[in-house]
């Protein structure tokens, strides 16, 4: 029996190495991600050397064996020790890592087409989705730019989360068929995402939150959804560790479910490219070549690549991919952080939100407590360094909700950013030119409402008659002052 | 021989380890306890479920997660022993030397592939995903509410040291010349860094030198504070910001504000790569050495000490000197023998050598995710995969940040303390 370990703390053997090598997971960032090599209690001390020799045996070059992102804290850390420190005393502006330029880039997973009738910007979920919807669709001369590894934004980075408690019909709507297209994925697209209902427990601190969750429980009642609203103590029957001192009302809603979410980006990208897609790595974005109201070309930093229609999926950089073109969105990206704790053996059913202070936290299927909280002096910015006052007001946060939590080691955090709108809104279709479309802002939600909405928007290109979403959520909306706010954001 | 017959290292306490009483000497850790009483046999691996014990001893590598008092998830290399600690395995049903999932490592010789198993169908997926529910995650929630940390008070140091080997005492001494107050913050339980092993190598500084710097640190209003864990140390205007676990009777939180900071935190072990390189009894070497050198704990009857150079000879000759019958191997291994517990190493050149215990000392990793943290740059070095810091003539990594020792790379002790001294002199000055 042939096991050579890699990593222990996963139980990542050379074999799964060179497995996820020959798939052309080659860059040390995306073996970490789809093997698991690097993401336990040890957090790749003991197997970062051996895996990097590992991939520059099978021919890796040095720059796909740059060492994983350095995560804090180095030594896992109890929620409790975290909580001793105050968070008003730490800043945002101190984070880490500091970004150093790369010596090299990984290579591209592909040659660069000269033409293509849709090029689609961001190897996000978004992007992805849409990609593999096209070629469902018969458009299968499609290409997608990513500009890092797949996973490397908010997509790769996000907490999993897909609830259908939603405060307007239409986000029920998306989020019901995200839930039933999640529900499928591992058998219909042949990889697991760990799409698990556990549910989703909003918690209301005050009295205004609570009326709030309750005038959601009568829409969501209206559209066919089980949401209930709970007292504390029946709130502590389905989390019996939560202190029930913390908040007056919950509400509840069995069937939301949280899932992982690599696995759902590779997913799409293998569908895609089996389908006829070109999905293209460490390949970015440079400018537009424009001719009167329509984009003909897409510049990239390794060559031009003559297009019909353009899709702006780029996730917290779409302000700046639109701005390559001149147009102007009002997208803002805004950091949120998030961290892992130690695995344990099953004890936590739902995803737990505090619509009190944006805390949020769920069980993966691997044991960890996943959770973050934003910050409301976050500026906007792009920023993906870690703080030390998110462990702090994490730290506090998690463990006056759940007690028993304050013992839980963190392992890792990270960040990644929201894609803001001034109306927590998406912007989707035609902006600036006839065959520039949109296909973000969607403020910290977009991977939940990805399936769904991607499977529309691939439906519309393909001809169908639009839905109501393309109609509403235009870029004009905010030049005509519609902007009716969706206000159930979290995290 | 479980301990070297020194009366030094004769037990004076018990503890609980799967209902069975285990001899131990008051604060050494749990897994010299456990080495000494015979039980390399710790854990069991997430998947597998594959035997696993410790293999750093020194609080890298997460081999040794055991249940201690109630806690999940606890380092048992770095939980000191005292009367009536119980400790319990994980992740097992039964225990870790008796676990019914074994059975999954038997039943899967090709591996599980774990991103295609059970997608064949709807339901099978769905119980796919309800079982691995089940199977994944190590420990068990904690029996009880742990109680809240002391509130962290800031403190201010001119210059933090991570690390007390050679390098970081090295910087600590021309820190505290300079007048400068310096907080040397080290992990373990004991300062020293390498010097703990007693390899003895040529120019090595002796053990006392390290007692003679803490005392210079003293003297110039610093700290030399053991069981200092960093967890961070984040760039700020005119210096750094850490955060750092204070281990001890009542752990506390505290955070450092430091004009410098000298990274000189080492190197992390790194196992071998082979069939079945993780059977229990496989150590790092110098956790290994200084389990003997400071617990007495003798791991086993035979030992193989793999790796070339000095280093690995000085492992071999103290393993020897401790009675053990020891092989240096120098060659590639192929695989590794035995059950419970390593028995033999089959090399590549089809040659058997019978031990119980194999002694790591190949190359290690450089710890560099501080400096890297920090902004600094690395270098690959292609023959072992390992990553250094590559810093300025003085040390220099970043505004405010000095690194020095084998977070650089492959460098002698009194090498290092040298490269520690001009790092220290530099950010005494820069």
């Amino acid at each position: 029996m042939a096991r050579n370990f890699i990593c222990r703390c996963e139980d990542a053997t050379v074999e799964d190495v060179r497995r996820a090598f020959e798939k052309g997971y080659r860059d040390l960032e995306s073996v970490k991600r789809y093997t698991g090599l690097g993401t336990g209690p040890c957090q790749g001390k003991t197997c970062l050397a051996i895996a990097a020799r590992e991939l520059l045996r099978l021919g890796a070059t040095p720059a796909e064996v740059l060492p994983f992102t350095v995560r804090p804290p180095l030594h896992p850390t109890p929620l409790a020790a975290l909580a001793a420190m105050d968070p008003a005393t730490l800043s945002l502006e101190s984070g880490v890592p500091v970004p150093v330029p790369p010596p090299a880039a990984p290579r591209p997973s592909a040659a660069l087409p000269a033409k293509a009738k849709v090029v689609i910007v961001g190897g996000g979920i978004m992007g992805l989705g849409l990609a593999y919807n096209l070629c469902r669709r018969g458009v299968t001369d499609v290409v997608l730019l990513e500009k890092g590894y797949l996973t490397a934004g908010a997509s790769g980075r996000n907490g999993g989360g897909v609830r259908a408690q939603w405060t307007t019909p239409t986000m029920i709507r998306l989020a019901r068929r995200s839930l039933e297209i999640g529900e499928r994925f591992a058998s219909e697209m042949g990889i697991n995402v760990w799409f698990r209902r556990g549910g989703y427990l909003f918690l209301a601190p005050t009295r205004t939150q609570a009326e709030r969750i309750e005038k959601n429980a009568d829409l969501h009642a209206k559209h066919g959804l089980r949401t209930r609203i709970l007292t504390p103590l029946e709130a502590k029957e389905v989390v019996p560790e939560l202190d029930e001192r913390r908040f007056v009302a919950a509400s509840w809603n069995p069937d939301d479910a949280v899932v992982f979410p690599w696995p759902y980006v590779w997913g799409y990208a293998a569908r895609a490219e089996a389908l006829g897609a070109k999905v293209l790595t460490f390949t970015g974005v440079t400018g537009f070549e424009r001719q009167g109201s329509r984009i003909t070309a897409v510049e990239t930093d390794r060559g031009r690549i003559a297009c019909e229609v353009v899709v702006n999926a780029a996730g917290a950089w779409s302000r700046d991919i639109a701005a390559l073109a001149g147009v102007k969105l009002p997208n803002e990206p805004e950091r949120h952080e998030i961290c892992v704790t130690e695995p344990l053996k099953p004890w936590l059913g739902p995803l737990v939100s505090n619509l009190g202070n944006g805390l949020y936290f769920s069980q993966s299927l691997r044991g960890e407590i996943v959770g973050g909280m934003g910050d409301p002096n976050e500026p906007h910015a792009i920023d993906t360094r870690s703080t030390l006052r998110f462990l702090a007001r994490y730290g506090r946060a998690l463990s006056e909700c759940v007690p028993a939590a304050a013992g839980l080691k963190v392992m890792r955090q990270w960040a990644g950013c929201y894609d803001v709108t001034p109306d927590n809104n998406p912007i989707l279709g035609a902006a600036g030119f006839d065959n520039f479309l949109q296909l973000n802002g969607f403020v910290g939600h977009g991977f939940m409402m990805a399936p769904a909405v991607t499977e529309l928007m691939a439906g519309w290109m393909a001809g169908d008659p639009p839905d109501e979403i393309f109609e509403r959520f235009t870029l004009d909306r905010f030049a005509q002052g519609d902007v009716k706010g969706e206000d159930f954001i979290i995290g | 021989m479980p301990r070297l017959p020194d009366p030094r290292f004769a037990t004076d306490c018990a503890i609980t380890v799967d209902g069975d009483r285990v001899s131990a000497r008051r604060g050494e850790s749990v897994t010299s306890a456990l080495l000494a009483a015979g039980r390399p046999l710790v854990s069991r691996s997430p998947k597998y479920h594959r035997p696993r014990g410790p293999f750093c001893l020194s609080g890298s590598c997460a081999a040794c997660l055991v249940r201690v008092d109630g806690q999940p998830n606890v380092r048992a290399c770095e939980t000191p022993c005292r009367d009536g600690l119980t400790v319990e395995s994980q992740n097992a049903l039964g225990t870790a030397a008796h676990d019914l999932l074994r059975a999954i490592d038997l039943f899967t010789p090709g591996g599980i592939d774990h991103h295609h198993i059970g997608t064949w169908s709807q339901l099978a997926s769905r119980i796919t995903v309800g079982a691995s529910r089940q199977l994944a995650g190590l420990g068990q929630l904690a029996d009880r509410v742990s109680l809240p940390w002391p509130a962290a008070e800031e403190e201010r140091f001119d210059a933090l040291v991570v690390g007390s080997g050679p390098a970081g005492l090295g910087a600590a001494e021309a820190l505290a010349k300079a007048g400068q107050r310096v907080l040397v913050a080290e992990k373990e339980r004991a300062a020293g860094g390498r010097l703990r092993c007693r390899l003895d190598l040529p120019r090595d500084p002796p053990l006392s030198w390290v007692e003679q710097i803490a005392g210079a640190v003293g003297r110039a209003g610093g700290e030399v504070a053991l069981g200092a864990v960093v967890l961070g140390v984040w760039p700020e205007e005119g210096g750094a910001l850490a955060a750092m676990t204070q281990r001890g009777e009542s752990p506390r939180l505290r955070l450092v504000r430091a004009r410098r900071v000298v990274l000189a935190s080492g190197t992390w072990a790194q196992p071998p790569v082979f069939e079945r390189n993780d059977l229990p009894g496989i150590f790092g070497a110098r956790g290994l050495l200084v389990a003997l050198a400071e617990d007495g704990v003798v791991p086993g009857e035979r030992a193989a000490v793999l790796g070339a150079g000095p280093e690995a000879e000085a492992v071999a000759a103290r393993l020897g000197a401790a009675g053990m019958k020891v092989e240096l191997v120098s060659g590639e291994v192929a695989r590794g023998r035995g059950g419970r517990r390593l028995a033999a190493l089959e090399l590549l050149d089809g040659k058997t050598v019978r031990c119980d215990t194999l002694a790591v000392a190949t190359p290690r990793m450089p710890a560099a995710e501080l400096a890297r943290e920090a902004g600094a740059a690395l270098e690959l070095d292609p023959a072992t995969g390992a990553f250094r810091v590559r810093a300025g003539a003085d040390g220099r990594i970043a505004d405010a940040f000095w690194a020095a020792g084998e977070v650089t790379g492959p460098i002698g002790a009194a090498e290092a303390v040298e490269a520690g001294q001009r790092a220290g002199e530099a950010a005494a000055h820069g």
